[in-house]
């Protein structure tokens, strides 16, 4: 992806230098759009990161999760902690993040989701009161004023793609965004070979697919059940951890990732971990596309309507095989 | 036999509940007179969201539809009140010596939209009150419930609809006011007198009254053992002959006329409309109060909506932190008391206006506690053996 954005501004460059200002305000209106495009890509990488660990607990478990955004909203003062008490990096606080969320939620599903399964409907209300919960909790503990995240000095700044003659950036993307998506993609594919090269993937495969089977072959599946929704959880906490810095972190910081998260989950289907990828680029890209023709609040509204018209025509989502009933 | 001949010879006619019910009805209609100008107007709010919480009841505790988008029906009925009351503001006594309320002028307007001028005459803005999220519901229902879409994807079209609308309504100020909503709106004035908090007060008990009774009488007669039947086992009652999507509409819509013409009433008692009704967290406050109340008892989330409220003016006087107490309270009841704290009250008359459910006593709660702490044992054996198994497992 990145390398091919490399040379296409190389090439784009030299053509450019060589028109020089011939189109000047029609050829800067075609790399603002680049540049919005590029915008898109780390939208494309919280949408990634934050629809994972949905896509796991739902996808696999067909837990609805709403209090998932919480788990988010737990990573980023879990970052947010390790930070002001220790002067941590922001990226070592990664794997304590993914720890403490995950440590919620192995206690969630054993105090709570455990006692649904089989009730979607219930389980959602209880995650939503879940959410609630763990909100008021962290208000009380942190209370509800703003807290700011440090990001590391080394990917702060913007990688210049294409320059113009006296130097002003022309195309760029912070680095802070292709860290992002580099993070998604690296925790898209550790999930990915957890799931299908270890025996614990494939156990949680066997339960994902046939519960009663699996358990019957002598899977353990109320362990599997516990380790994937705690896995879920501290993907959840990651995308906390690694959105911190973005905005500022706050006890409602979660439910604004909460619906996009469902609509990247929805569109990109559950089968295959890999519609998630697709989900959210087709989200992140058609957002970043209407919103520069349009505006963002629009763009938000027509991407949201989208979602529900395909809800209606294909609930199972767009990159799913069709299966026979 | 006697048992049966019993049975049949009972009156039909729920005598005591009608006398009770009565009684309460006068209760709350001289309240105003025992309880202060605050209190009448908390009320009539309470009241208004008993009516909401008992529309969501009809889809949700009857019909088996979650949904987070009563908020949003409430809502838009709510804004074809406060456009009226705004425009009837602005012609009168307008700071700006124009006909354009305040926010539009802010906003650069020059002249009213033509989808918002027709609200000025008030049959017009009383029919829109109930016909836009009448008609918003029925085309929502209408496209998801005639297709394979499933009760949870429901519930999450529900939240995005919520919150989609929500975007919108903050992003287009010029027509809506923004974030800030309709404010400083006109008294309501019928036929030349102005409507009183308590006249209002009057005529929102009379219309909670009516939606509750309406309710009752609607889930007693056939359709709402057809609607029962959908909630217990859709296949079935399509195999039976009954067109399902059909049923689902028109409850849907039905509710949501309800909610809107609750959002019409709410507007001249709360002087404003925002869109913080629109958003997600005001419908979850409505499934809370259905949640707590009981789903499919219509008594319940009324009371529920009426304590809450009370015990919320109370708490939050003391407490900054009412939405966790909420919160707790909901995990509570979805964990321990599936039918709600209707659930606990044993069923008063032999009438069947309560839906027959098993007996739910105080033994019935230590149960469903024992059910809860077995599993819990349980799981620590689980993660026990695990640990001590080791490495032999592959």
């Amino acid at each position: 992806m990145l390398d091919f954005g490399l040379i296409q501004a190389h090439t784009l460059y030299l053509a450019q230098d060589a028109t020089a200002t011939a189109e000047a305000s029609g050829g800067i209106d075609f790399y603002s759009f680049v540049n919005q495009l590029l915008n898109g890509i780390g939208i494309v990488g919280v949408l990634l990161l934050t629809g994972l660990g949905l896509a796991i607990t739902f996808g696999v478990m067909r837990i609805i999760n709403l209090a998932h955004g919480e788990f988010i909203m737990l990573g980023a003062y879990v970052t947010f902690l390790m930070q002001s008490a220790f002067q941590m990096d922001l990226l070592l606080t990664i794997p304590f993040a993914f720890l403490g969320t995950a440590l919620v939620g192995a206690v969630t599903e054993l105090t709570v989701i455990r006692r649904l399964y089989g009730r979607p409907l219930e389980t959602l209300l209880a995650t939503w009161g879940l959410s609630i919960v763990i909100q008021g909790v962290v208000k009380l503990i942190f209370s509800a004023q703003l807290k700011y995240v440090k990001s590391p000095p080394y990917i702060s700044g913007n990688l210049l793609l294409m320059t113009r003659q006296d130097g002003t950036p022309l195309i760029s993307i912070s680095y802070y965004r292709l860290f992002i998506i580099a993070i998604a993609l690296l925790m898209l594919g550790i999930t990915l070979y957890l799931l299908y090269k270890t025996p614990l993937g494939r156990q949680v495969r066997a339960v994902a697919q046939n519960r009663d089977m699996a358990k019957c072959l002598g899977v353990n599946t109320s362990l599997i059940d516990l380790l994937t929704f705690a896995y879920g959880c501290g993907l959840a906490g990651i995308a906390g951890a690694v959105i911190s810095s973005l905005k500022s972190v706050s006890p409602p910081m979660g439910q604004d990732y909460l619906v996009d998260a469902w609509m990247v989950v929805v569109t990109g289907g559950v089968d295959k971990l890999i519609g998630v990828l697709a989900g959210s680029f087709l989200i992140g890209e058609s957002n970043a596309a209407i919103a520069y023709v349009l505006n963002d609040p629009v763009a938000r509204v027509i991407v949201l309507a989208a979602v529900i018209v395909l809800i209606r025509y294909r609930p199972e989502g767009l990159f799913t095989v069709q299966k026979r009933a | 036999m006697t048992q049966v001949l019993d049975g049949v010879q009972r009156s039909t006619f729920p005598v005591k509940l009608f006398i009770t019910a009565g009684i309460v009805f006068l209760i709350f209609f001289i309240l105003p007179f025992l309880v202060g100008v605050f209190q009448t107007a908390l009320i009539s709010k309470l009241l208004l969201f008993g009516a909401l919480a008992i529309s969501l009841d009809l889809v949700w505790g009857f019909t088996g539809i979650l949904s987070f988008a009563h908020g949003v029906f409430f809502t838009l009925g709510g804004y074809a009140m406060a456009y009226y009351l705004k425009l009837n503001l602005s012609s009168t006594n307008n700071n700006y010596g124009v006909e354009l309320p305040d926010f539009m002028v802010w906003n650069g307007l020059e002249q009213l939209p033509w989808f918002i001028a027709p609200l000025k005459f008030f049959p017009v803005a009383v029919l829109a009150m109930v016909l836009v999220p009448a008609v918003f519901a029925y085309i929502i229902g209408w496209f998801i419930f005639r297709s394979k879409v499933s009760g949870v994807y429901i519930t999450i079209i529900t939240l995005a609809i919520s919150s989609a609308l929500t975007t919108l309504f903050i992003s287009q100020q010029a027509y809506t006011g923004g974030t800030n909503g309709i404010t400083d709106v006109a008294i309501l004035t019928l036929l030349g007198i102005e409507i009183t908090d308590i006249n209002l007060y009057w005529v929102i008990l009379i219309f909670t009254t009516l939606v509750l009774a309406g309710s009752l009488w609607l889930t007693r007669s056939n359709l709402g053992l057809i609607l029962r039947s959908i909630n217990e086992n859709e296949r079935r009652i399509s195999y039976l002959g009954y067109d399902v999507a059909s049923f689902k509409i028109f409850i849907w819509t039905l509710s949501a006329a309800i909610a809107g013409i609750a959002g019409g009433l709410f507007v001249p008692l709360n002087r404003f409309i925002s869109p913080v009704y629109l958003a997600v967290a005001f419908g979850t406050q409505v499934v809370i109060w259905v949640a707590i109340g009981g789903r499919g008892t219509l008594f319940g989330p009324l009371i529920a909506a009426l304590l809450l409220g009370q015990v919320q003016n109370y708490a939050e006087r003391v407490t900054q932190d009412w939405q966790l107490i909420v919160g707790i309270l909901l995990l509570v009841v979805v964990l321990f008391l599936p039918k709600g704290l209707m659930g606990l009250v044993p069923r008063i008359s032999p009438d069947k206006l309560l839906i027959p459910s098993p007996n739910p006593s105080a033994g019935y709660v230590q149960a469903r506690l024992l059910d809860w702490f077995t599993p819990l044992q349980g799981s620590f054996r689980t993660v026990q053996e695990w640990l001590t198994r080791g490495n032999r497992r592959h």
